[in-house]
């Protein structure tokens, strides 16, 4: 019984926040932020991140990959929503996951060690915002190979090199050229880039073994690596409006004694903490294909979200008028935890999928606490992975 | 990242789980059987059926086997803990002891105490009690007012203690008593653990009433009663670090089987769901109840996947320290939460006693009404969230 990284893992770990503390501080974010023109993909960081083999993890050797997990990939995830890191590190990651789970091996080869090496750029359109988290078209339809339809609230397709594309008869790789229109969105949150792609007959490479079982698997997938991100997002905010309470003076004291702030703050890195459990046993859930996986990630998505929504809120309540300003960083981590909250599903929509799969089911008699792989594995009440995840 | 549990671990399983089916007859394994005993009965019933298991070698898992223990790991206390809850089996009659006492008779006990008071404990020959909350001292446990004044080889005990688990069933008691003054504003200076015999003239156990209607908790009061100077756990002078560390062994170490318990019941919530009408459809429909319901289920898998965290630090030999209050905190309100849940889904049918679903709704409706002190006993919320902000934050004082 061993829940915790692994050494390795805790040696990646060390090495993408000693990079960011030492290479891509908030003083690097806040330029980023402050050319809302830019692409927002600061050259030397994605050169790094490829380096670094930051992109590779999930990638299988054979392209040049690493062959790692989710847990590996989540522990990137959970550095960069800490560190409010721009770039289309996610859009990349998981259109690789697309070409892994559903390409050819001729797609496979095209496109594999390019995006593992981060000399081509990804970007995902798997679902359309506002929707839940099932495989269903993104805006799009495919007609003899090529696509039309609107797709709104894509990452980084300006920069992308690939588009992952989810019709309504499958996933597709589209390839910005005649057909595609990218038209740039002002948003909130400046650590990323929001885009509409219109299609208008693009064309389209099928995905041969992308399944409507693959689609929700990258769906499970990407929202994990953004509670990942929401649960990094969550412990900065926490951990700097400590620090800052410790130091504030008012009222002659430090505003962190007074009770008032310090329960609150008690409850926060309890929740903090507990959706840190749940965003990293998702991973692991995932990469073991553990019975309860996809329960999993909804708990994961929908604690994540929730907490990073009290945590950030809090560290702009608790750090009073400074916490407010445009000079402050607070407003960083509100924003990108507000567009991660939505993304994949919400909580709301991860506790609607969670009710599918526990309550309209009766479980299963034998309700087994233990005695199989896992401690407090629950048994078939929690459905079988992808097939119940589809079903919802 | 590795959830398997040892060969040995699943081996213990195995074992206990058929000692279990052979020893623990299917009766004793329904509420019916324990609905219509009065509470004495329960209490020898469940007092004796742990005395055999104890017999049988299921008792102090994690405890030496040179004091009666059977010298397992954290992995299978845990074990036996869900083991325990799926069986339905009777939950201790010695809770104090086992949970408070004994891992701290372990820790810093005499060679003589731990020999005496583990096994004696383990095999239910002694009951023992925790008299620490006052009338005038909860909370603020370093106000007590109980005195212990040496005579001879004697002290010589006045005062009332209050909450006190097991008050009518108790043979003995650990209790804070003042044996020497407060030093100037210390109050927390002066204070002793003493262990108490209760079967003596001047000690007297007196019932209270639970807002569940059960009396599971007393009042015992003081008037000249004695023990030896020799029965002091810690040392003279030490009471207050002796009981942090005592109430420390509560706070973290029982977590799994926190969700095992509080899991079943959520079973039992969402099957009353789903029999329950709402608007002319069962209430498991109703959009709202249904994130309720969910929202609880997340709470209680987060309580699972922390045990995990738990035991992957005690299997390493580290100590849980304040981090212990996190995990008290959080199960507490995951099982009032669920409690409100529950009502929220009876709605004016929780009033009732019986109704549909018999049993189990009395169950449920009890455990409802039990959650309520889980945030009180033990450290209330609000000491634990003073406890993690200045000691696991770092907040100032």
């Amino acid at each position: 019984m061993r829940f915790a990284l692994t050494d390795e893992q805790r040696d990646l770990q060390d090495a993408v926040r000693s990079y960011l503390r030492d290479r891509f501080g908030p003083q690097q974010v806040r330029e980023v932020y402050e050319d809302p023109a830019g692409d927002a993909v600061p050259d030397k960081l994605w050169a790094s991140i490829g380096e670094q083999g930051w992109l590779a993890l999930m990638v299988p050797e054979q392209y040049e990959g690493f062959d790692a997990g989710l847990v590996e990939a989540s522990v990137i995830a959970r550095a960069f929503g800490a560190g409010t890191v721009p770039g289309p590190w996610l859009g990349t990651v998981l259109a690789a996951e697309a070409l892994r789970l559903g390409g050819s091996p001729e797609q496979q080869a095209a496109w594999l060690p390019r995006l593992a090496s981060g000399e081509a750029k990804g970007a995902v359109a798997l679902i359309a915002p506002g929707n839940s988290p099932r495989p269903a078209s993104a805006g799009a339809e495919a007609v003899q190979g090529r696509l039309t339809g609107t797709l709104n609230l894509v990452e980084y397709a300006a920069v992308a090199d690939v588009l992952v594309v989810a019709a309504a008869d499958g996933l597709y790789l589209v390839q910005p050229g005649e057909g595609v229109t990218v038209q740039a969105l002002d948003a909130l949150d400046r650590t990323s880039r929001l885009t509409t792609v219109t299609l208008t007959g693009a064309a389209g490479e099928k995905l041969a073994g992308a399944t409507p079982e693959v689609h929700q698997q990258l769906l499970d997938r990407a929202a994990v690596l953004v509670a990942n991100d929401l649960v990094g997002i969550a412990r900065k905010a926490l951990t700097d409006t400590v620090e800052y309470d410790k130091t504030r003076v008012q009222f002659g004291r430090p505003v962190g004694s007074f009770q008032a702030i310090k329960h609150h703050l008690a409850d926060l890195v309890v929740h903090v903490t507990m959706a840190e459990h749940a965003a990293l046993y998702a991973a692991y859930a995932l990469d073991s294909g553990a019975q309860d996986a996809t329960l999993a990630v909804s708990i994961a998505k929908s604690k994540a979200g929730d907490v990073a929504r009290q945590a950030t809120s809090d560290m702009i309540q608790y750090h009073g008028g400074i916490g407010f300003t445009w000079e402050h960083d607070a407003h960083f981590y509100f924003k990108r935890a507000k567009r991660l909250e939505y993304a994949y599903g919400d909580a709301t929509q991860h506790r609607e999928r969670i009710a599918a799969l526990l309550i309209d089911a009766a479980p299963a008699e034998d309700n087994s606490l233990g005695g199989g792989t896992a401690v407090g594995g629950t048994g078939a009440s929690q459905g079988t992975g992808v097939a119940a995840g589809v079903a919802v | 990242m590795d959830l398997t549990f040892s060969k040995e671990d699943e081996d213990f399983r195995r074992e206990f789980r058929s000692w279990l089916d052979t020893n623990l007859p299917a009766e004793m394994r329904t509420g019916a059987f324990w609905a219509d005993k009065t509470e004495d009965e329960s209490f020898s019933i469940r007092r004796q059926w742990e005395a055999d298991k104890a017999a049988a070698g299921f008792a102090g898992i994690v405890w030496p086997t040179e004091y009666g223990g059977r010298g397992g790991t954290p992995t299978m206390k845990a074990i036996y803990d869900q083991e325990m809850i799926r069986a339905n089996a009777p939950t201790t009659v010695n809770p104090l002891g086992l949970t408070f006492l004994a891992p701290t008779v372990m820790f810093l006990g005499t060679e003589e105490q731990k020999k005496t008071i583990i096994p004696e404990l383990l095999h239910n020959k002694t009951i023992w009690c925790q008299g620490f909350s006052e009338p005038g001292a909860g909370s603020d446990l370093a106000a007590l007012q109980m005195k212990a004044e040496r005579q001879g080889e004697e002290y010589v005990l006045n005062g009332q203690k209050i909450w006190t688990t097991n008050a009518m069933h108790g043979d003995k008691i650990f209790t804070m008593a003042r044996t020497g003054a407060p030093e100037g504003s210390k109050k927390h200076a002066g204070i002793s653990m003493l262990l108490v015999d209760m079967h003596q003239k001047g000690v007297e156990a007196r019932p209270l009433k639970q807002m569940s209607g059960a009396s599971e908790f007393g009042e015992v009061f003081f008037t000249d009663a004695t023990c030896p100077v020799t029965e002091v756990l810690g040392g003279e002078g030490n009471g207050w670090q002796t009981a942090m560390l005592l109430l420390s062994f509560e706070r973290g170490s029982s977590a799994i089987s926190q969700y095992t318990e509080f899991r079943k019941m959520w079973d039992e919530v969402a099957a009353y769901a789903r029999e329950t009408s709402r608007d002319g459809k069962a209430a498991a429909q109703d959009p709202v109840l249904r994130q309720q319901l969910a929202k609880s289920l997340v709470e209680l898998e987060c309580l699972k996947y922390h045990s995990w965290h738990v035991l992957t630090q005690t299997s390493q030999g580290k100590d849980l320290g304040f981090e212990a209050s996190m995990t008290k905190l959080f199960w507490a309100n995951t099982f009032r939460d669920l409690g409100d849940v529950y009502s929220d889904i009876a709605g004016q049918e929780f009033q009732l006693t019986a109704g549909a679903r018999g049993a189990s709704r009395q169950e449920l409706t009890s455990m409802a009404l039990w959650s309520r002190s889980c945030t009180i006993w033990g450290g209330s919320n609000e000491v634990q969230r003073t406890v993690i902000a200045e000691r696991v934050l770092g907040l100032p004082r």
